[in-house]
């Protein structure tokens, strides 16, 4: 199987902190990857990095086949590598399908001219895509709503659609289940899996265990900007410095010494 | 040496922009509002100091003197059986004392501008703390355009001239051949002005770095709910600089004031806001150097015209104007994403940008309307209509820029100006075009629908110009820059005679439009009258094809696109949005219009003149769509009856005496602020729109029990 999306040595560089170190991965077509780390570890750095929000500083990504070092967001958008946000970052004003609608139409130099001689640009292969979009992420029925008048799970999830109704090959979802509940998340993972059958990769972007162990077919784990492990979901379960990483080192250890060093200073206190 | 001298001289302007500019640096840090009203502020306490100040008999107008005139007037016109009544109480001129020493005159003054400031944070700025950046410019500029009509309608229109406050005058000799160049005289308050710049901006430094107030400021302007929690109250702090920096203006206007007259200072803003830019919106220091070297760099510019190697094409006044320009685009272009975005506790939400369903309708109602008021049955309103028209099709471009793609562009009236201008330079032909004419203007004589492409396609092109720094600007900062080519504009292209022609900001007279073998124009060949049927159709057709256009392009996928940017342009991009290349687009659509309405114009005039295009009708042009509905196209067609000229406000000066177009601009301001606050800027149109649909479906019985009802339920069975 070929690659889809690589990174080779991948650096971004924040003053003098690496919050992307020498990132190398690479995602297959037609597979379900998930980077799930830390708090803190680079891991939306490593996201805006791959779409362009963040210029990298070493290293590069080529998607399909193609360098994207000089591409701006909405060139490698076109491509069909899109994204959704964890914060949000959705049209306010517009109604939920015009938010997809948005991503889902492409235009060129004459679209204005359609626009204003009201010439139907809305083919039915919009019109299905927008429909499976919502489907996917379960907002049938809620089309005419304003996202600020939804909950924030579902406002997240329209985020997703919206990513979906732009024709993707890859799409990256940042943390698209924080804040759902766990039947709801559970639900997602569900219809993510249901992706693959329609030619669209996904790398997912999670800091639920649950749900990125159970859904992806391999996993990369990022601490401090590095990739530190990557494998199968059983490999990383088993995997010692994943569990450090991401638990703590011996999560309970740590707690017992730092109770003991506070009580060692209240007692010079008390001295 | 003549530049040297330029420097020197030019150090007088520069501190009144230094001290103009402090003072925006304070409202900034203050409460995250860059204040359009600033220079307005300045010529009200102007205005106060030299009414003070105005001996008997001086003048000869009749005024006494030692009195004050509040900042606003009384709203109720003192005609027919009111008047008789006396119920117009609202105290607006107290009468202090005849001929008032200079000092209490000054403390009256700063104590107005104190004043003004309070009510501004009152009744303006903390009302709107928490809306979006549009409605805080919009506010801002509401207070500009009423300032200014209400000290026209206080203080009269009148030019004053005023020997000016203790040192800082204009009577006492000059500095003969200073630093011994020979016949380079020095205005003697020259210095003195420079050093009071410098003085006053040292100690609001000192007073923001030292003391505990500077100290809790500044920390509310880098997190405001951070100080907050430390026991300050944010909005306090705000009130307080706002009364800092009124004083400020208040100042600066009354020690300049011997160099200028007070209604010129409205425009000063736009140097003072380089200034302020230069110190980076936060620096006072930075705020007055930038202030003094602007005056000196200006002024050497002019200085340097006198030169042969100038070339001819760049007039004095262009140059005069054009500095604070270029200094306000170097700076937002090379620092604009370091300027600081102030920590505000959440924007609102954008104003509503419903679609029109069935614009058919509306435009065969409009256009049925227009034509029943037009020549061919009624010959009254003809002129009122033309006019309204015009405002239309300017205000639809706003609509498009400003409401759609959330650009806050203030240039776009003297865009059409420009258009206006040029049309007129293309057909014309040498020859006069009425006898009476005293200029000809030469130009290539073009024939009709081609001049007015040529003028529609200059504005476009300098639309697109004043696009480019949107680019990388956005919100308030672009709002600064489109200020600043507002008057750059006036100077450099209308007024400019080598590119104009001779006089042709004074009489610029419309050559015989003919579109296709038909006469466009308004004035009538044969009787020589105006108001022609033949334009009155003409604009008609305009207007109505360019509401189909922006209506359509609303509903359609570049309109969905605009509202994406202006909703999240990080979004948009994600989404595959091209954002560069859509705002363009949304600039060169905005600019078409503007350059449509100024077509129009051209054909409607018997002369063009620059003054049709000032930068404060372009305001309340603005103001007044913004009161219609930003969103919308009846929006548009709303405001452009409501604005001075317009439809509804002839309507009332004609059955009102006393309505002018000071008490519609003063009106137009209060509206505009009041509809910033209470409805979140949808204005009119929209407001109406939701109340009938609310009314239609109370009457259907479809609205479900309203909480007070439920509570009233809950209540009973309680009691029960």
């Amino acid at each position: 199987m070929s690659k889809l999306l690589e990174t080779n040595g991948l650096t971004v560089t924040f003053g003098g902190l690496n919050a992307n170190d020498n990132v190398d991965i690479g995602i297959e077509k037609g597979s379900f990857v998930g980077l799930i780390g830390p708090n803190g570890a680079g891991k939306t750095t490593f996201i805006d990095a791959i779409t362009g929000f963040v210029p990298t500083s070493a290293g590069s990504v080529v998607f399909d086949g193609h360098d994207l070092s000089d591409l701006k967001p909405h060139q490698r958008a076109q491509l069909g590598l899109v994204r959704t946000f964890q914060s949000l970052e959705l049209f306010e004003d517009l109604s939920v399908k015009d938010n997809l609608l948005v991503a889902a139409h492409q235009t060129t130099w004459y679209t204005l001219a359609l626009d204003v001689f009201r010439i139907q640009q809305k083919s039915e292969e919009i019109e299905e895509r927008i429909d499976w979009a919502l489907e996917v992420a379960g907002l049938k029925g809620l089309e005419e709503e304003l996202p600020t008048d939804l909950p924030h799970g579902q406002r997240k999830l329209v985020g997703v659609a919206r990513a979906l109704a732009a024709q993707p090959n890859l799409v990256l979802l940042d943390e698209p289940a924080a804040g759902l509940d766990t039947a709801e998340s559970n639900a997602l993972g569900g219809h993510l899996r249901g992706l693959l059958d329609h030619d669209v990769t996904v790398f997912l972007i999670d800091h639920d265990m649950g749900l990125v162990l159970s859904v992806c077919d391999f996993i990369y784990v990022m601490d401090f900007g590095k990739i530190i492990a990557s494998g199968t979901p059983e490999e990383i379960r088993s995997n010692p410095e994943v569990i450090a990483a991401y638990l703590g080192e011996e999560a309970g250890e740590v707690q017992a010494r730092s109770a003991e060093e506070l009580r060692g200073m209240s007692d010079t206190a008390g001295e | 040496m003549e530049l040297i001298f330029g420097l020197f001289a030019g150090l007088a302007s520069g501190s009144v922009f230094a001290l103009l500019g402090a003072g925006l640096v304070i409202a900034y840090r203050g409460s995250g509002v860059i204040n359009f009203a600033h220079g307005s502020v300045a010529a009200y306490a102007a205005f106060t100091w030299d009414e003070l100040r105005d001996m008997p008999g001086e003048t000869g107008i009749g005024n006494e003197g030692g009195s004050i005139y509040l900042p606003w007037f009384d709203p109720i016109p003192e005609w027919g059986f009111l008047k008789a009544l006396h119920i117009n109480n609202l105290p607006v001129e107290i009468h202090i004392m005849t001929d008032p020493p200079a000092w209490l005159a000054m403390i009256i003054t700063l104590a107005m501008s104190a004043f003004i400031g309070l009510l501004m944070h009152f009744l303006v700025f903390r009302p709107l703390r928490n809306s979006p950046m549009l409605a805080k410019v919009v506010g801002s500029v509401g207070i500009m355009l009423y300032l200014q009509a209400v000290a026209l309608l206080n203080f009269g229109g009148s030019n004053r001239a005023d020997d000016g406050f203790w040192v800082f005058n204009s009577t006492s000799e000059p500095i003969e051949n200073f630093l011994g160049m020979d016949d380079k005289n020095l205005p003697r308050s020259t210095p003195y002005l420079a050093l009071a710049a410098i003085l006053i901006g040292a100690l609001a430094w000192a007073l923001y770095r030292y003391t505990r107030f500077g100290l809790a400021t500044r920390a509310a302007d880098e997190n405001e709910k951070g100080a907050t929690l430390l026991g300050y109250s944010p909005q306090f702090l705000a009130g307080l600089n706002w009364v800092i920096s009124s004083v400020l203006a208040g100042l600066a206007g009354v020690i300049f004031l011997h160099k200028t007259m007070p209604n010129q200072l409205n425009l000063y803003v736009v140097s003072a806001l380089a200034a302020a830019l230069v110190g980076g919106l936060t620096s006072i220091p930075g705020a007055i150097v930038g202030g003094l070297g602007l005056g000196a760099f200006a002024s050497m510019g002019v200085s340097a015209t006198s030169y042969s190697w100038w070339p001819e094409w760049l007039p004095v006044d262009g140059v005069r104007a054009f500095a604070p320009v270029l200094v306000v685009i170097l700076v937002l272009y090379f620092r604009g994403h370091k300027l600081p975005i102030r920590g505000t506790v959440g924007l609102g939400r954008q104003p509503r940008a419903p679609a029109t369903k069935h614009p058919m309708i509306g435009v065969g109602v409009g256009v049925f309307i227009a034509l029943l008021m037009s020549n061919i049955f009624i010959s009254k309103w003809e002129s009122t209509l033309t006019m309204t028209l015009v405002a239309i099709l300017a205000m639809l471009s706003l609509v498009v820029l400003l409401g759609f793609l959330g650009q806050i562009s203030l240039v776009q009236w003297t865009l059409a100006g420009v258009s206006s201008f040029v049309l007129i330079r293309l057909a014309s032909d040498g020859l006069k075009v009425r006898p009476m004419d005293f200029f000809v203007v030469w130009g290539p004589g073009l024939p009709d629908p081609l001049a007015a492409l040529g003028g529609v396609v200059a504005a476009v092109i300098l639309g697109l110009l004043i696009g480019i720094p949107a680019l990388r600007i956005r919100g308030v900062q672009l709002a600064v820059v489109t200020l600043a080519a507002i008057v750059a504009i006036e100077d450099l292209v209308m007024r400019n005679r080598p590119l104009m022609g001779t006089a042709a900001h004074t009489m610029n007279p419309t050559p015989k439009p003919e579109w296709f073998g038909q006469y466009v124009g308004a004035l009538d060949e044969q009787s020589n009258q105006t108001d022609y049927w033949k334009y009155t159709v003409f604009s008609i057709i305009v207007v109505a094809l360019a509401g189909i256009f922006v209506v359509n392009l609303r509903r359609g996928v570049i309109g969905r696109r605009f509202l994406a940017i202006r909703s999240n342009e990080r979004a948009a991009a994600a989404a595959g949005v091209n954002v560069a290349r859509t705002k363009m687009l949304g600039f060169g659509v905005s600019s078409f219009l503007a350059g449509l309405a100024g077509m129009l114009i051209a054909y409607k005039m018997p002369m063009v003149t620059s003054e049709f295009f000032s930068p404060f009708v372009g305001l309340a042009m603005i103001a007044f769509v913004y009161l219609g509905g930003i969103t919308t196209v009846w929006g548009a067609v709303l405001g452009g009856m409501l604005v001075g000229g317009g439809l509804f406000s002839e309507f009332g000066a004609l059955h009102f005496e006393g309505i002018t177009q000071a008490y519609i601009n003063a009106v137009g301001g209060i509206g505009l602020i009041a509809n910033a606050i209470l409805t979140s800027g949808e204005g009119i149109s929209l407001t109406l729109t939701n109340q009938a649909k609310a009314l239609i479906a109370t009457m259907r019985g479809t609205t479900p029990k309203t909480d007070e009802q439920e509570e009233l339920v809950v209540a009973e069975e309680a009691n029960v």
